[in-house]
């Protein structure tokens, strides 16, 4: 675990010292002040405000996941800097929970960044500290860390481009498939069946989206945010089983 | 003693290494020479764990190469290395240290790099490196635990002829009897003067292993190499 812990941490300093994140956090930065105006127009609306602050965060955070994590470990094989890390007492394992730690914590910190401006923006506008769209940034903080660990397992064995492509996909997907599933129920047969499949295999994102019932100050039981926070471990301990599956077969 | 039994590397169909026997006494700097394509590279990757091989093992003192453990007491510079550019020589260097059971200390990793003659640039960013300063960072970190076994892949490459003797100078200084040294290289006359024995390789197979001196027998190391790759080319045909 320490070996794990020092690859995070060169991954950490690699990733918040890239000039793209710090592009995305200056756009990031940008668009929730921006909301002050929007609350301006809509007559200090709070709603407005906490529904399209939390929808940056969220964007903003998705839009750094995927940049920062497309080539994680496609970069590191093609340029060869996993020869120094494999020639040393480090197992591929190793590799990959380091690997997902270190982009984890980097997404963390712009997500936590994004989240401080957001917060006081609402507390700006008079809504005091807003811990229900702290919450919901919590959630997205777990999606994302879902986004992270799939990015590992596309990147060590796809192009950047094509795991990029994919990770919309799913994030699409991800979002659509609860109600697909729902609609597909209505005419059984063959694409129902399709549909469950998918519904098992790919992530139900809408797991983590809470940011409606936030906005509209919908109260949360503790089972839906520890059911949530679970299925989000899971997957993503899957996710990086499978990256490891992957990337021990893989000829550097 | 590096000991290698009967190694193959396959690539689909594609055979890199072919059934590769080589010792490698304790103590020795051993140059392992070929044309390109030879399969040096892989041979190595294969020894330091990077690879797997296909058939055939490799042991390094006690221990497999495939074990974990081995590479506590193993350095490696790989050929043209690339580094994570937006971290500083020192950050690199104490990444390298913190992967192995005992941390070395920041002295350490100051004498290295003063060994490496880069120390003035260790708060750079290692994008700003030159090509042989990166070069010297890739032998200093291969350095980082003060390895039993040393396996360089050609470390004169990219550097000037004053980068090449200061390098050769502390390879020759490295060699001790705990000390093997193991390396590629294309630049022959730098392998006939610090080797102690060498091995060629061509198209995967053995040609030669045993002292430097006794192969020359009198002639540069370099007209030898090529009668020996032009022989066995004749022989093939």
């Amino acid at each position: 675990m320490k070996r794990a812990c020092a690859i995070a941490l060169n991954t950490f300093r690699e990733a918040i010292r890239d000039r793209v994140l710090a592009g995305i956090l200056g756009f990031a930065t940008l668009y929730i002040l921006l909301v002050i105006f929007l609350g301006a127009l809509s007559l200090g609306d709070l709603m407005m405000i906490r529904s399209f602050g939390l929808a940056g965060v969220y964007v903003f955070g998705l839009l750094a996941t995927i940049f920062l994590s497309s080539s994680i470990l496609y970069k590191e094989i093609e340029r060869r800097t996993l020869y120094f890390v494999l020639a040393k007492p480090v197992t591929r394992g190793e590799v990959v929970v380091g690997k997902f730690l270190g982009m984890f914590a980097a997404v963390a910190l712009s997500v936590g960044i994004m989240a401080a401006i957001y917060l006081a923006v609402v507390a700006y506008e008079g809504g005091g500290m807003d811990t229900w769209g702290l919450l919901a940034i919590g959630f997205e903080l777990v999606e994302l860390g879902v986004f992270v660990a799939l990015l590992i397992c596309l990147s060590a064995v796809a192009s950047p481009m094509t795991s990029t492509v994919c990770a919309i996909l799913v994030l699409f997907t991800g979002h659509l498939l609860g109600s697909a599933l729902e609609q597909a129920k209505t005419i059984s047969g063959t694409a129902y069946m399709i549909i469950q499949a998918l519904y098992t295999v790919l992530p139900n994102l809408e797991k983590f989206n809470i940011r409606d019932l936030v906005v509209h100050q919908v109260a949360l039981t503790p089972t839906v945010v520890v059911a949530a926070v679970a299925y989000g471990g899971i997957y993503i301990a899957a996710l990086l089983y499978v990256s490891w599956l992957f990337f021990r077969r893989r000829e550097l | 003693m590096i000991e290698i039994r009967g190694l193959k590397k396959r690539y689909g169909k594609k055979e890199v290494v072919r059934g590769l026997d080589l010792k490698v006494p304790s103590g020795t700097i051993f140059g392992f020479l070929g044309p390109n394509g030879a399969g040096k590279t892989t041979t190595m990757k294969m020894a330091v764990g990077i690879l797997n091989p296909t058939e055939g093992d490799i042991r390094i003192g006690e221990l497999a190469a495939t074990d974990q453990r081995i590479r506590e007491r193993v350095g490696f510079m790989p050929e043209a290395p690339y580094f994570y550019d937006r971290l500083t020589g020192m950050e690199f260097m104490r990444f390298c240290g913190s992967l192995f059971a005992k941390h070395p200390s920041d002295e350490h990793h100051m004498r290295l790099l003063t060994l490496a003659g880069i120390v003035h640039a260790k708060d750079r960013p290692i994008s700003t490196y030159s090509k042989g300063m990166k070069q010297r960072l890739g032998f200093a970190q291969a350095l980082v635990n003060d390895p039993d076994y040393l396996f360089l892949d050609e470390p004169l490459d990219g550097l000037d002829p004053i980068g090449r003797k200061e390098v050769k100078d502390i390879i020759r200084e490295l060699s001790t009897p705990r000390r093997t040294v193991f390396f590629n290289s294309h630049i022959l006359a730098d392998v006939e003067a610090i080797c102690d024995r060498i091995g060629i390789l061509h198209e995967g197979k053995l040609l030669y292993e045993g002292p430097v001196r006794e192969f020359c027998a009198g002639k540069p190391l370099e007209d030898r190499f090529v009668e020996t790759i032009e022989r066995h080319q004749k022989e093939k045909r």
